[in-house]
């Protein structure tokens, strides 16, 4: 697969300053090769975990998930052959690794069907509200964390890191049903502006009339989402930019007599965004897993209320399913943020 | 020119935001004069395949859409016709004869009993379709069709129950087709039932609506449309009626139930519960061969230990305390005081009151001496009454009751110490290895008790390979066992409601488990939007249970004022100040992104200076 990549000429002499004059991309190649390596390793080790961890949860499936249902013994053992339990643990195991391998994630025991295919049906409204969530939520902590550091002691600095701190200690389930509760439902003079539930109205228009229905479900869990989410980029990039201002190169530039702005655009902001560069990715990981309080707040139906109502059950194969999907989200978005960060950083690539 | 075209971006998001109620002012027109009713659920649906579904929504949809063979008369919970216009059975009670109602499925054809027949083969006969209701048909030997209005049911030993059938009967035409019933959704729509209402939509974990059969039996229901409208989170739920987004919601907990007080347009209906909350007690159990699991403190084998503990709980205090109230102190056992044909009461001797000072008496009489420390042990000198009180991790309300129970046993020389559990593990100790010493329990009864009875029988108790069959107990009692065993036999209803009285009087006496209150029904709707519904059982102070009783009742009568204009999706508040209010919070999310739009333009601009 690599092979052609390598023998292309190597146009790329010019990477900078990294005292390696090997082409950079190949060098970036062995890397990712490396890194991939690694995360597939992961990514059976999860498998394995999965298996055996769901097995250590303390209790019977059958006998948990039947505990309000009045069954009789042969209906229990119906439903233990339906569930696979029925066979040795190791037969299980290699059943398990097989379908998975397969990507066949198991039946659920609630809904009667396909694992992935629940997966894959909440996959999209969780990718809708944690993406736009998550952009916002960049754009705005980046941004302000970097008026934060530039004006470093000022009042917009104690102000929006005042916030932030506050924002990120509060719970996101409370924060959630505050918002949802001054303007979902109305407080006083508030009236009722938001809908209180789901992504869309029960009588939802169709066509652009369904977007705008859909957008108005978004802005109360999109909000919780941001305002969680963003103190976070705000403070990683407020005290990243606040080291590189204090570096010697700035106060070269700044030496220079070059105009504030250019020093912090082309100089300071450049550097400092790499720490961000993780966040983000790990984030995006995540948010494959959805935002589990913001969608049981807003009964968003998405990822994390599919994991939430499996906890619920105990739906032992939805679980099972969804926290493997986040696992491999999360190695994914790991080793895509270790490879993105060896080809912004210098300093990674010659270690 | 950049902030302006932020601004112009900003407007632009709060006007595409602020659409949708315009979009539903426009639509409304052609939905002027509907009578729709939404009803909040904090569950959603699982299944719409009859055959699979085990969530109560789905048995509620169930209830609402097909008709059943028989269906509880709203006013005694008594058995009364459904699909089937009347029924006899045979002198030894084991055929069942019943005369089908001529009706019309809801795609025009003709309801026979050839569809109650094949409903009932098929959970017989295929696994996959014995996953919602197949303990209904465990004791059935044949059921047949000896022409369109009749159905023959043989039962293999006499079934006293078998008017409470819980199945919903399926069209034949429609279901023969279907291949795997394991994996059958049965969502085409609408769908062919022929109940109150015809299922027309459902989006899973979102809503399902329903509208009405003007074929129904009992008449077409007053109002359209039915929307049942899922909510994950009751405190979300509450506020979505409070705003008008649904108009009924039930099954509630107390703190929920009390959110809705205050509000003019809200009836907070509190009416008595199906529902009875118990102690479980590990009384020396044993597996289903009779031999002992489990470590169980020795002294609750011992029926004195057992009562003294009866008589240190003060049950109204618990219900004033841990329930707010809402509840009703037990003195009788499983079957709650709802169900007045065969709730019994204890009177006399039988009765149980709280008397700390009979339950020491009780207990030095027994032998189990107070040491210098207050803790009695038992009666051979080695053992300590010190016991475990097993309850759910995430309930703050069993978190009380335990404080209150240490609290009167720390009176009477017992130690208890509080063990949280998740419901898993829960399960596990309580249901099948009983590790455990005292719990909490409960379970919601039908009209018909025979199934929560049945959890306390010998059959119900562990494999010996330590599998649970479904016991409440752990309890095994030849007394109960025989009590069981006739009321199945008794068709006399009378006779029957009598034996099922003396099995609870046998709980009660015998205590492996101990009934402490009856959990009130809490719901709460809009009377400015449900204007009139009758409960179940809506008898003598008709006042019965709205949504989630074990009959559809409620739902066919309900009426509701025709929408005329304006907000049938939004309802509630005033659509000026929805728009200024979407405008202002759409300002506000997005209006950053476009500040940082023009912050980007105006730092470019500079640069080029």
């Amino acid at each position: 697969m690599a092979t052609p990549l390598e023998t292309e000429p190597a146009a790329v002499q010019t990477a900078a300053g990294s005292g390696d004059d090997r082409p950079a991309y190949r060098g970036t190649l062995r890397y990712a090769v490396t890194k991939l390596g690694g995360a597939l390793l992961s990514i059976g080790m999860v498998i394995v975990a999965t298996f055996f961890l769901f097995r250590l949860i303390p209790g019977d499936p059958v006998i948990a998930y039947t505990r309000d249902v009045p069954l009789s013994p042969d209906q229990i053992d119906l439903l233990r052959k339906q569930m696979g339990l029925d066979k040795p643990l190791m037969q299980q195991f290699a059943d398990f690794v097989l379908r998975t391998l397969q990507f066949d994630l198991g039946t659920s025991y609630e809904y009667k069907r396909p694992v992935a295919d629940l997966i894959g049906e909440r996959f999209g409204p969780t990718l809708l509200l944690a993406g736009v969530g998550l952009v916002i939520a960049v754009s705005l902590g980046l941004w302000q964390g970097t008026r934060a550091a530039w004006h470093h002691g000022g009042r917009l600095d104690r102000f929006s890191t005042g916030v932030s701190l506050v924002l990120w200690s509060v719970p996101t389930f409370w924060l959630g049903l505050l918002l949802l509760m001054v303007l979902g439902a109305g407080i006083g003079p508030i009236p009722g502006l938001f809908p209180t539930r789901g992504m869309e109205s029960v009588d939802a228009p169709d066509g652009f009339g369904y977007v705008l229905d859909v957008a108005h479900h978004m802005v109360l869990p999109c909000l919780t989402l941001v305002a969680v989410v963003y103190a976070q980029y705000l403070l990683v990039m407020r005290s990243s930019l606040l080291d590189e201002i204090g570096q010697d190169y700035v106060t070269t530039a700044r030496a220079k007599g070059l105009r504030d702005d250019m020093v912090r655009r082309r100089h300071a902001i450049p550097n400092a965004l790499l720490p961000t560069v993780t966040l983000v990715f790990i984030h995006i990981g995540f948010v494959v897993g959805g935002a589990v309080s913001v969608e049981t707040v807003y009964s968003w139906p998405g990822l994390g209320l599919l994991f939430y109502e499996a906890i619920k059950g105990p739906d032992f194969a939805v679980m099972q399913g969804t926290f493997m999907v986040v696992c491999v989200a999360v190695i994914i978005m790991n080793t895509l943020a270790d490879v993105a960060y060896h080809v912004l950083d210098p300093r990674v690539r010659s270690a | 020119m950049g902030k302006w075209l932020a601004r112009l971006t900003a407007l632009g998001v709060a006007l595409v935001l602020a659409a949708p109620v315009t979009a539903a002012q426009a639509a409304d027109p052609a939905t002027t004069g509907k009578k729709t009713v939404r009803i909040g659920s904090i569950q959603s649906v699982d299944s719409m395949n009859p055959f699979l579904a085990v969530r109560l929504i789905a048995g509620q949809l169930q209830r609402w859409t097909y008709m059943f063979l028989t269906a509880p008369d709203p006013k005694t919970l008594q058995p009364g016709p459904d699909l089937a216009e009347s029924w006899e059975s045979s002198e030894d009670g084991l055929t069942w004869t019943f005369k089908i109602r001529q009706a019309k499925w809801s795609d025009g054809q003709p309801v026979t009993a050839h569809d109650a027949a094949w409903t009932f083969n098929k959970i017989m006969t295929d696994d996959a379709a014995k996953t919602g209701n197949g303990p209904a048909v465990e004791n059935f030997e044949s059921v047949t069709a000896t022409d369109d209005r009749t159905l023959v049911i043989k039962t293999k030993a006499p079934q006293a129950s078998m008017l409470s059938n819980p199945i919903p009967i399926v069209p034949k035409h429609v279901w023969e087709k279907v291949g795997d019933m394991a994996t059958f959704e049965n969502e085409t729509y609408p769908a062919v039932t022929n109940g109150a209402y015809i299922p027309i939509e459902h989006k899973k974990d979102n809503y399902v609506k329903l509208k009405a059969n003007p074929d129904y039996w009992q008449g077409k229901p007053k109002i359209d449309e039915l929307q049942v409208i899922f909510y994950e989170n009751p405190e979300a739920a509450i506020a979505g009626l409070k705003k008008g987004d649904i108009d009924l919601i039930g099954r509630l907990a107390a703190p929920q139930f009390e959110a809705g007080a205050g509000d003019p347009n809200i009836v907070q209906w509190n009416t008595p519960g199906r529902r009875a909350a118990y102690l479980q007690i590990n009384h020396g159990v044993t597996t289903s061969d009779d031999k002992p699991i489990g470590d169980g403190h020795p002294a609750l084998k011992d029926l004195k230990v057992r009562q003294a503990i009866h008589h240190a709980i003060d049950k109204q205090a618990l219900v004033d305390q841990v329930q707010n109230g809402l509840a009703v102190p037990a003195n009788g056992s499983i079957v709650p005081p709802m169900y007045t044909d065969f709730f019994w009461e204890a009177t006399g001797e039988d009765k149980i009151s709280f008397d700390l000072a009979k339950a020491n008496q009780i207990l030095d009489e027994a032998g189990y001496k107070k040491g210098d420390d207050g803790v009695r042990t038992m009666p051979d000198g080695k053992r300590k009454l010190e016991m475990r009180f097993s309850i759910h991790t995430d309930t703050p309300h069993e978190d009380k009751l335990a404080q209150f129970l240490t609290g009167w046993f720390k009176e009477i020389g017992i130690t208890l110490t509080t063990r949280k559990l998740d419901s898993n593990k829960f399960a596990e100790e309580t249901g099948s290895t009983a590790l455990f010493d005292i719990a909490i329990s409960g379970w919601s009864v039908n009209p018909d008790p025979e199934e929560v009875l049945a959890t306390h029988l010998c059959s119900r108790r562990p494999t010996p390979s330590g599998e649970g069959g479904g016991t409440e107990s752990f309890y095994c009692d030849k007394q109960y066992e025989d009590l069981y065993q006739a009321q199945l036999k008794e068709l006399d209803p009378t006779k029957r409601a009598d034996l099922i009285k003396q099995m609870q009087q046998r709980l009660y006496t015998d205590a492996p488990v101990i009934a402490i209150y009856y959990p009130n029904n809490l719901e709460l709707y809009r009377k400015d939007r449900i204007t009139s519904i009758t409960p179940i059982p809506s008898g003598k102070q008709g006042e019965g249970i709205l949504y989630g009783g074990a009959s559809g009742y409620p739902m066919i009568t309900l009426d509701a004022p025709a929408v005329a204009t304006g907000g049938s999706a939004q309802g509630g508040g005033s659509n000026t100040g929805m728009i200024i209010g979407i405008v202002a919070a759409a300002v506000v999310v997005l209006g950053a992104g476009g500040f940082l739009l023009s912050r980007r333009r105006k730092t470019t601009s500079d640069e080029r200076e």
